[in-house]
């Protein structure tokens, strides 16, 4: 069943998240969409399975134009979308979660044999196989993936979106799903595999179609592209000047000292230091702890042992509030859920954590009224006022009022969790500006990011992490996506944890 | 520019009409009521409006503040009962009125305290957690008073609630008192912006450097000694009280809070929102009484009037989101 997008457009509020698409995928393809955040990839796969509603357009299927009006509409026509977060009743087994809403029945009863005989025949002309024998909460993210996969094919689905399947799971997990898209294929169903990792898309794929702020900028096959050129194409600038210029820091006397920390099974042994005007990246993959030990240092979660020094002298963290009183800032890996107070003004967010100072009985106005304008203007929030809600603002907008009050500390130690995600392609470039200027400035920044080339573009330094542990610390030229890559892959860890 | 400033204008004006809903809707009724019942609009009737409201007005100023922080508090009815049998222990020993009040509000304090402790250290959902504290403090009701009335011995002790000051009762003075405190606390305040923030978004409140916990228990003991107060200030007016007495209170506060448009999913509500609150049940009530409704329909119609203000205003946000 061949599809064909054309002239498609969808805007949320004032922002253009798709223009003018015009697109065809050939049935039986792996066709990746790829694109920055923002530029619109979610949106398109999300119009084809009924998430989203386009505003003008059409979308043909197999030559009949159609329309999708909601999930249920898209699967009788058979389209599904496999959802980054997997929506599973998380205590029933598979194959309950696979005939959830189609179950055979007699009367009012369901019909458990038949259920597990189609759930077996199913599996075996699939070539997808799951463990049927427990919950599937007690299943590892790959197996879960499986079951919605399992269940999208139960449904007779032609065309699987798949929407950033591998952000959660590891290599050999990745490797076992990219063989289940393929053999997919080879049954001739269609997969729209919309992804962030390049490598695993020039591996899969059979079109490659870039996206960039809502527009397709070209459709190609992954031969004819290189990691570099779908970059180039993404961003829209040569890889490499995304970021601004490194300046080495200026002395090395290290602000932050961690010295064997260590909390249960999440992270063990962790030592390391950041400098004055040095920014230091904590890569890995998802999991791989590198929220966790941040959150430690910032005192959110406490750890077993070890030891936190800041300029020196060794300090007791228990809560946020005492590292924020000791110069140290976080900005949180999720704005929306740990950062923001969505339905408060962008004034009473940024000013949060300095109440003490701006209070006697009452709040002194004044006084907050000129720390937020301060910090407003110098993390270049874009807003009327600074007494709108943040939930009006842009995810860029969001996460700079998060600088803002980040800022408003005057801090030693400034982390940075995740601090473009769901941001904008100039938001993106803004953020980069401030956290090169906070190290500039004498600060010791601390970034935890998944995406390779924010690492690689903004680091003096890279520590990665696998597991729980360090695995690596790379230094200047040392410094590359592939190095980071091949460390936070590589299998040492795992063999010296089962050995 | 013209065009996007009529744009904002008629904005200005939707938002004028829906945010202050409430306040419309109560003053329609009042001028209903005032129109169409003779009786309504005298002195003596409003004065006792206010003088009757007043309990319901200090119970209610705190009980925003819990639900702001989002907390929920069923156990002040308990506590409502439970202060002014402790207070008038006091008073039997010491005869003295304002030590009498002082007493009932350090039990509604402490047990405040205890329902603050349990919700924000012991992790249990604050519904559930004053359920169970509720049954505790009407035991302990009966304890304290071995299941007789207690009565206050000094029947000029009643001056503290019924004295007239400029045309009002003190009841209602004291009442008009703790609403400005609460208004002040939650608008004017550090106090009052953690609150807030702990409702909006308990995870980001504490990463953001607030101690959510005592932020959370300050406002149980806060919705606590409100409701000792206002128990034992009931008492003092009707001179007496038992373990057995009416605690429905609760349910008119929590009414009246809801109704005022404060959401029972936290970070969001206004002190004045549940006064207005207030006085729209009362009014309603007020007027059937004064028609001679039968009290029996008088519930039920009450519970569909709640009912109704609630549901229009979740379809009116539903709408803007």
């Amino acid at each position: 069943m061949d599809l064909e997008v054309r002239s498609v457009s969808k805007r949320f509020g004032a922002t253009i998240a798709l223009d003018n698409v015009n697109l065809k995928i050939a049935s039986g393809t792996i066709h990746s969409l790829i694109g920055e955040n923002g530029a619109g990839k979610s949106t398109l796969g999300k119009i084809l399975s009924g998430v989203y509603q386009l505003d003008s357009g059409e979308v043909e299927l197999a030559g009949q134009a159609v329309t999708i009006g909601s999930p249920r509409e898209a699967l009788s026509r058979g389209i599904t979308i496999i959802a980054q977060e997997l929506s599973l009743v998380p205590s029933r087994n598979a194959a309950d979660n696979v005939y959830l809403g189609i179950e055979d029945h007699a009367g009012p009863w369901v019909r458990r044999g038949v259920i597990k005989d189609r759930f077996e025949e199913l599996t075996k002309t699939s070539g997808i196989t799951v463990p049927n024998d427990r919950p599937v909460s007690a299943l590892s993210i790959g197996d879960q993936q499986k079951v919605e996969i399992l269940r999208a094919l139960a449904r007779n689905a032609e065309v699987i979106v798949m929407d950033e399947p591998t952000a959660r799971l590891s290599v050999e997990e990745t490797a076992v799903l990219k063989d289940v898209m393929r053999s997919l294929r080879d049954q001739r169903k269609t997969i729209i595999f919309v992804s962030h990792f390049l490598g695993d898309v020039l591996d899969v794929s059979d079109a490659i179609t870039i996206m960039r702020d809502g527009k397709i900028i070209r459709t190609s096959k992954p031969s004819d592209e290189t990691h570099d050129s779908l970059v180039e194409a993404m961003t829209g600038r040569k890889a490499g000047d995304a970021f601004p210029a490194k300046t080495p820091p200026k002395s090395p006397a290290p602000v932050l000292e961690v010295n064997g920390l260590t909390r249960g099974m999440q992270f063990a042994d962790i030592s390391f230091t950041v400098g004055a005007g040095e920014i230091v990246a904590l890569a890995g993959l998802v999991g791989s702890g590198r929220s966790e030990v941040a959150r430690a240092i910032y005192g959110a979660d406490p750890f077993d042992s070890g030891e936190v020094k800041l300029q020196g002298s060794v300090i007791k963290i228990s809560h946020p509030a005492t590292a924020i009183e000791n110069g140290i800032v976080m900005i949180p890996e999720s704005r929306k859920d740990q950062g923001l107070i969505l339905d408060r003004s962008i004034r009473e967010n940024i000013s949060l954590p300095y109440l003490k100072k701006l209070s006697q009985l009452l709040m002194k106005r004044r006084e907050e009224n000129s720390m937020v304008a301060e910090n407003f203007a110098a993390a270049g929030i874009r807003a009327l006022s600074s007494e709108m809600t943040v939930r009006s603002l842009s995810g860029g907008n969001q996460q700079k009022a998060l600088f803002a009050r980040s800022l408003a500390g005057h801090p030693t130690l400034f982390i940075a969790d995740e601090p473009t995600r769901g941001v904008d392609v100039g938001s993106k470039r803004a953020i980069y500006e401030l956290l090169a200027d906070l190290a500039q400035k004498g600060m010791a920044v601390l970034v935890i990011s998944s995406e390779l080339d924010e690492v690689v573009g903004l680091a003096h330094r890279v520590i990665v992490m696998q597991t729980g542990r360090i695995v690596a610390e790379l230094v200047g030229d040392q410094i590359s996506e592939s190095a980071v890559v091949s460390a936070a892959f590589s299998m040492k860890q795992r063999e010296g944890l089962a050995s | 520019m013209t065009v996007g400033d009529t744009a904002s204008r008629s904005i200005n004006v939707k938002s004028l009409l829906s945010k202050y809903a409430i306040v419309w809707v109560t003053l329609l009724v009042f001028i209903f009521l005032s129109s169409s019942t003779d009786a309504f609009l005298s002195a003596d009737n409003l004065r006792n409006i206010l003088d009757q409201q007043s309990v319901v007005l200090i119970v209610a100023a705190f009980t925003t503040i819990v639900l702001i922080s989002g907390g929920f508090d069923v156990s002040l009815g308990a506590i409502y009962i439970l202060a002014p049998l402790v207070a008038l222990r006091v008073q039997n020993n010491i005869n003295s009125a304002w030590l009498t009040l002082l007493a009932g509000i350090l039990v509604g304090l402490i047990a405040g305290l205890l329902n603050g402790v349990i919700v924000a250290y012991g992790r249990i959902n604050s519904f559930i957690a004053t359920l169970a504290t509720s049954f505790i403090f009407f035991g302990i009701a009966y304890l304290v008073s071995d299941g007789t009335i207690l009565r206050v011995t000094d029947i000029t002790m009643r001056e503290v609630a019924t004295t007239r000051i400029l045309g009002l009762t003190s009841a209602t003075w004291i009442a008009f008192v703790v609403v400005a405190i609460a208004w002040v606390m939650l608008d004017r305040t550090r106090f009052g912006r953690y609150i807030f923030s702990v409702g909006g978004n308990f995870e980001a409140a504490r990463l953001a450097g607030v101690r959510t916990n005592r932020v959370v228990v300050a406002a149980f003991v806060l919705a606590g000694a409100g409701a000792g107060l206002a128990g034992t200030l009931n008492s003092i007016r009707s001179v007496t009280a038992q373990a057995s007495d009416d605690f429905s209170i609760i349910f008119s506060v929590i009414a009246a809070v809801v109704v005022g448009g404060t959401s029972i999913a936290g970070g969001s509500g206004a002190i004045w929102r549940s006064v207005v609150g207030v006085f729209f049940i009362a009014f309603i009530v007020n007027g059937f009484n004064l028609n001679g409704v039968d009290p029996v329909y008088q519930r039920i119609i009450q519970g569909a009037v709640i009912l109704t203000a609630v549901g229009a205003d979740a379809w009116s946000r539903r709408d803007k989101s």
